[in-house]
């Protein structure tokens, strides 16, 4: 097993429903591996989408209540650019329901965290890099004949592709899947999966979030959430 | 570069943008025409003015300036000056030749004896004559048959020139055009004589009261003059009010002319008669100055005054002078002189300005509820973007770029808009004061009646949306159709009542390049709330709720 690459540590996360707290994480703590493939298994409301928000630096814990680390350092949690560009570029998001553009193709789609990530002329190398490696990962996933679709006449396993594409285009270190098969037909999901060890199998670190054994039992290593903590 | 892809792609794949575009273009548009024609207006009456009264005015009190003609020649010597000219300035009493019978018609009037030949270098009084003979036979052709301009020859035309009549000898009297109820004005805007009233060859008494330097009144004068021509200057004030009579005749009327001065102190001679210690000079009441083109008004109005101080200092240092010119005198320019009636439009111009101006606000509200509305539609999108890195900055510049892009197409919209309007002004008016063409009206009924058809076809398939869209279209065409159909030719403006025979159709370009900024900031503002809005939302709330 390589080193640790993400990290929780002690993490809290308490949603404020009007003056009431309701603790969805009680001080989490969780290492993931440069080169793994971590299932965090839970029932549907036990907190694994907050974790995963967290990792993913898309949500706060609450104030002092542990810290994500990326690499060793902890993620600036206060300085939204920094945090911005974490996201963007150290981390590729899945979605359980795609989360696609509707006014974007499907290249457009695939393209967004690079064209967010910058580039200044519409001729730069960087630009032609990231459009040819957008349309490089479609072709692997069979979307080449579907680049200039929108998402709404794509089905749903090809719409859940588009976004691995997407969370992929940027070349991250870590992969981070909410349910990426919870919407999906079981031969689809399948699909789903397959691409994503292949892609685990080239190096990728995961980390997928389910409530569903079978799917878990794809993963490396398996981890539960229960009663906001990491068993 | 996401935010413009982004931001272009909501912009094209709905249609409530192009109804903000459609108003901010409006908008402007409106402000840019009214302004425009104001301005116009505005610009025409300066410039009319102008023609009237010169660039620079030196006013003395009723006693007047005496040895006028000196100064005038001072004044002409000045390399700013390209004319200068003397006149007397008074009101009178104006006795008509009309009604038939003993009792006459009086008006009182302006009087302004001039100097015709030298008035004309200052003012447009010679071109201002309105009795003269048609350009060319094409242009005869064009005149109404009873207009009497078709058989003029070039005499009512000299003899307005020089203020006299060559026939009889006598000095004449020019009319503002609207002195005399004889002149009809037409719609084209030019004049045919009323009642049996062509005024050039009739007499007129001209009465006025000489008023002595002490200020006191003398016995009024009268005086009969021949009409010798009507002067047309475009302000309707002084074609009302102005006649134009030989200076020597009214200096001659106000007892201002050159006259024996006797010594009332000594003893009358054997007849009676007071020894004579000189002769006092004729006097002027005005003179107007016209300045070399590219001279200032305000500049020509400090050498003016600079050379009137000289003229005074050497009349006063002159021992053998028997008057002296007066120390004060009131030197205004054209602007100053015409305040009273400039003003008024200005600020009409500036009102309606601010008035229209206010409709931004409504375009900003629109723009807001509007993109408030498609925020509130993206948030989940807008979820998206900061899930895979977009910065709030950068969410904020898709709402404002798209903002900018409606203000900029709006106002660029509205200012062709308006350019459109404001050249074809006079041809859209005259099209609202002429009957509807047939083929306008028939051609609203054929598309009512193709909204009637794809009304039924709506109905059929039981489309509540077209059919309610069909039936809208259909009625606004019928009534339109009606409303042709019925219209009959009205001028808004008739010439034959306003006083102007061309609308002004130039661009006030500075208006338009201000009102289209004032557009494009204000759609700006309006798109910057929901943007702000935008930049706000919580990736994850919005993730999970969206
Ligand atoms: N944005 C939020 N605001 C308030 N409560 C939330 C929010 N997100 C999640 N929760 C609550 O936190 C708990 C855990 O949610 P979540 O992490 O989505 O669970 P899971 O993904 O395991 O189903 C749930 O009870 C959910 O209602
Ligand atoms: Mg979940």
């Amino acid at each position: 097993m390589g080193e640790a690459i993400l990290e929780a540590r002690g993490v809290k996360r308490t949603y404020a429903f009007g003056s009431v707290g309701v603790p969805v994480l009680l001080g989490t703590d969780l290492v993931v591996a440069e080169g793994e493939w971590l299932a965090v298994l839970g029932s549907s409301g036990s907190g694994k989408s907050t974790l995963l928000h967290l990792l993913g630096g898309l949500d706060r814990p609450d104030a002092g209540g542990g810290e994500i680390r990326f690499m060793g350092t902890p993620i600036a949690v206060t300085n939204s650019r920094a945090l911005d560009v974490y996201r963007n570029r150290d981390i590729g998001f899945v979605f359980q329901f795609y989360h696609l553009l509707p006014e974007l193709t499907v290249l457009e789609n695939a393209m967004l965290p690079a064209m967010i990530g910058g580039w200044t002329g519409l001729a730069s190398a960087r630009r032609r890099d990231a459009e040819a490696h957008a349309r490089t990962l479609l072709d692997s996933f069979g979307l080449s004949q579907r680049l200039a679709h929108q998402p709404g006449q794509l089905s749903g396993g090809e719409r859940q592709r588009v976004a691995i594409a997407r969370a992929l285009v940027n070349k991250p270190r870590v992969l981070l899947a909410d349910e990426p098969t919870g919407n999906l037909d079981a031969h689809t999901g399948t699909g789903i999966l397959e691409l994503l060890a292949a892609r685990h199998a080239s190096g990728l670190t995961m980390v997928m979030v389910t409530h569903d054994p079978e799917v878990a039992a794809r993963a490396t290593r398996v981890v539960r959430l229960v009663g906001g903590r990491v068993e | 570069m996401y935010a413009a892809l982004l931001s272009n792609r909501y912009l094209t794949s709905r249609l409530i943008p192009f109804i903000a575009i459609g108003a901010v273009g409006l908008c402007v548009a409106l402000v840019v025409t009214v302004v425009s024609v104001m301005t116009g207006f505005l610009d025409m009456l300066k410039d009319s003015g102008r023609l009237i009264v010169g660039d620079v005015i030196v006013t003395s009190g009723l006693g007047g300036i005496p040895y006028g003609d000196e100064l005038v020649t001072e004044l002409r010597q000045h390399p700013d000056v390209q004319g200068a000219t003397p006149l007397i300035d008074t009101i009178g009493l104006l006795r008509m030749p009309y009604p038939h019978g003993p009792q006459k018609e009086v008006s009182h009037v302006q009087v302004w004896a001039v100097d015709p030949t030298s008035l004309a270098t200052v003012t447009d009084f010679a071109n201002d004559l309105y009795w003269r003979p048609a350009a060319d036979s094409a242009a005869a052709e064009a005149m109404a048959p009873e207009d009497p301009r078709r058989t003029l020859d070039g005499t009512l035309l000299e003899d307005g020139k020089r203020l006299a009549q060559a026939s009889s000898g006598r000095p004449g009297i020019a009319l503002g055009m609207h002195v005399s109820v004889g002149n009809a004005r037409q719609s084209d805007g030019s004049y045919l004589p009323r009642y049996g009233w062509f005024m050039p060859g009739h007499d007129v008494t001209l009465t006025v009261v000489p008023v002595s330097g002490q200020g006191t009144i003398a016995e009024p004068r009268e005086q009969v003059f021949p009409v010798v021509n009507e002067v047309q200057t475009g302000v309707y004030e002084v074609d009302r009010n102005r006649v134009f009579i030989p200076l020597a005749e009214g200096q001659r009327l106000l007892r201002l002319d050159e006259a024996w001065l006797y010594d009332l102190t000594a003893e009358p001679d054997a007849d009676g008669n007071y020894p004579v210690i000189g002769r006092t000079p004729a006097r002027v009441t005005k003179v107007l100055v016209r300045g070399r083109s590219g001279v200032n008004a305000d500049e020509l109005k400090r050498e003016v005054g600079a050379v009137y101080a000289k003229f005074a200092e050497r009349i006063e240092g002159d021992p053998a002078r028997t008057a002296r010119a007066p120390s004060f005198v009131n030197i205004l320019t054209w602007n100053e002189q015409l305040r009273d009636l400039i003003t008024p439009v200005e600020k009409e111009r500036e009102m309606m300005r601010v008035l229209f101006s206010l409709i931004y606000i409504v375009c900003a509200g629109l723009i807001l509820s509007i993109f408030w509305a498609i925020v509130v539609e993206k948030t989940r999108d807008i979820g998206i973007l900061r899930a895979v890195g977009a910065s709030r900055l950068g969410v904020m510049w898709i709402f404002l770029r798209y903002g900018l892009v409606i203000g900029v197409v709006g106002s660029g919209i509205g200012v062709l808009l308006a350019w459109i309007i404001v050249r074809n002004i006079n041809a859209i008016h005259l099209a609202i004061g002429s009957d509807a063409p047939s083929g306008a009206w028939i051609g609203a009924y054929v598309v009512a009646g193709g909204c009637g058809v794809g009304l039924l076809r709506a109905a059929i398939k039981g489309r509540l949306l077209s059919i309610l869209l069909w039936l809208l279209g259909m009625l606004v065409f019928a009534l339109a159709a009606t409303l042709l159909m019925l219209h009959k030719g009205t001028l808004i403006w008739d010439p034959s009542v306003y006083y102007f025979t061309i609308i002004p159709d130039r661009v006030d370009w500075t208006t338009a390049w201000t009102t289209a900024l004032g557009g494009v900031l204000f759609s700006v503002i309006g798109a910057a709330i929901p943007a702000s809005k935008a930049a706000d939302i919580d990736p994850v709330e919005a993730l999970h709720y969206g």
